[in-house]
């Protein structure tokens, strides 16, 4: 059977009219936008200290302030990779959905979000090249839940949704955090003004998916639903804790690092901190029954 | 040079055995993936510990998952020679 044809709501239609006139208002050059100084001073901190994985741990107590420092910079390049990464999945998936018979009512302001997307892709990847070097990757695989078959667009964009909320948490704080450098506190500011209308979006076009998916639902497949969305919000917080990264920061034993900190008693504060709007989002609006990422059951497999 | 081999690939099977104490043992043949002893939240760690005993940078872009299927698929892939 084809997915119906989305049918937004009137809420939904105006918002989208919305969203594309402030697309128009506001678009700017990011090739001319932005300063790049040669290099960034290694005496700052990249990130927020607040923002970083070892922050409140017994892992930062071992560790000197220029290891933190250090820290900082190879987290903050680790950061932006992340959104390298999610942009591309993000980008290939609205692309394939734009001017589809599905997607006809939101492809016009799709147009806006993948030009936003691409060059938000590029002043990342920009920042990452000069001034780390590299773009770190980001391994994906092993067994995964499998999602019903015909939830395929509400786990995109629920995806999609999830990763733009994670990364809007800390690109507010840092675009307000006087201690950073300039550069960094601007990419942060633009990012998280574009950011705005597109999560704006996503919780519409989310909302609307998930209730033309309820209504033909079995309490199995919404079960799966909830198991999945978890599963992917605790891939997307860990993927912060990169071992590669501290590895470059010269941290001692990364592996033991990276396992002390996820287990440790700031996890589940820190999780929740980077996901307290979307665990509200998605709780109201019945994709998830709890807030408690800690509970996730692993009983299906796929390859 | 054989021996160095064995204890390489003796570090990814620790790493999977540490993560997973109901387990003795881990068979060369036995698929990770379909019996969950690696899944999408362990997998950062995997490659990380798999490029780090074999000191091979492994590729995402190009990589065969079919190579981290099974201890032997690995030592294959990125022990061996």
């Amino acid at each position: 059977m084809k997915p119906a044809m989305i049918e937004p709501d009137e809420r939904f239609r105006e918002i989208l009219d919305r969203l594309s006139s402030m697309s128009i208002e506001d678009y700017y050059n990011p090739y001319r936008m932005f300063e790049w100084p040669d290099e960034l001073p290694e005496d700052m901190w990249w990130m927020s200290p607040t923002l970083t994985t070892t922050y409140g741990t017994d892992v930062a107590e071992e560790l000197t302030q220029e290891q933190l420092r250090a820290l900082s910079r190879y987290e903050s390049i680790n950061f932006y990779s992340l959104n390298v990464h999610g942009i591309r999945e993000l980008l290939i998936e609205v692309t394939k959905r734009i001017h589809t018979a599905e997607f006809t009512a939101p492809s016009q302001f799709f147009h806006h979000f993948i030009g936003e997307e691409n060059e938000h892709m590029w002043f990342f990847a920009e920042f990452c090249l000069r001034y780390g070097s590299k773009i770190y990757k980001q391994p994906r695989g092993g067994a995964e839940t499998i999602p019903p078959h015909n939830a395929e667009s509400l786990l995109v964009f629920a995806r999609i949704l999830i990763f733009e909320e994670l990364v809007d948490h800390f690109n507010s704080k840092m675009a307000l955090d006087k201690s950073l450098h300039d550069t960094i506190r601007q990419i942060n500011r633009i990012h998280h003004q574009d950011e705005s209308r597109h999560i704006a979006f996503g919780r519409e076009l989310v909302r609307t998916l998930f209730e033309n998916f309820r209504a033909q639902a079995t309490s199995e497949e919404l079960a799966q639903i909830r198991d999945y969305l978890k599963r992917y919000m605790r891939f997307s917080f860990e993927s912060l804790f990169n071992p590669q990264v501290y590895q470059d920061a010269g941290v001692d034993k990364p592996l033991e690092v990276r396992r002390r900190l996820l287990e440790g008693s700031r996890r589940p504060e820190f999780e929740q901190q980077v996901f307290r709007k979307t665990l509200s989002f998605l709780t109201k609006n019945g994709l998830l029954d709890d807030k408690d990422l800690a509970t996730v059951t692993t009983k299906r497999v796929a390859s | 040079m054989a021996q160095q081999t064995t204890a390489s690939i003796n570090e990814v099977k620790d790493w999977v055995l540490a993560k997973h104490t109901e387990r003795q043992d881990i068979g060369a043949d036995e698929d990770l993936i379909e019996t969950r002893l690696v899944d999408s939240l362990s997998f950062v760690e995997f490659i990380f510990v798999i490029e780090q005993a074999s000191g091979t940078e492994i590729d995402m872009d190009t990589l065969d998952l079919d190579d981290l299927r099974t201890l032997a698929a690995i030592e294959k892939r990125f022990f061996a020679g």
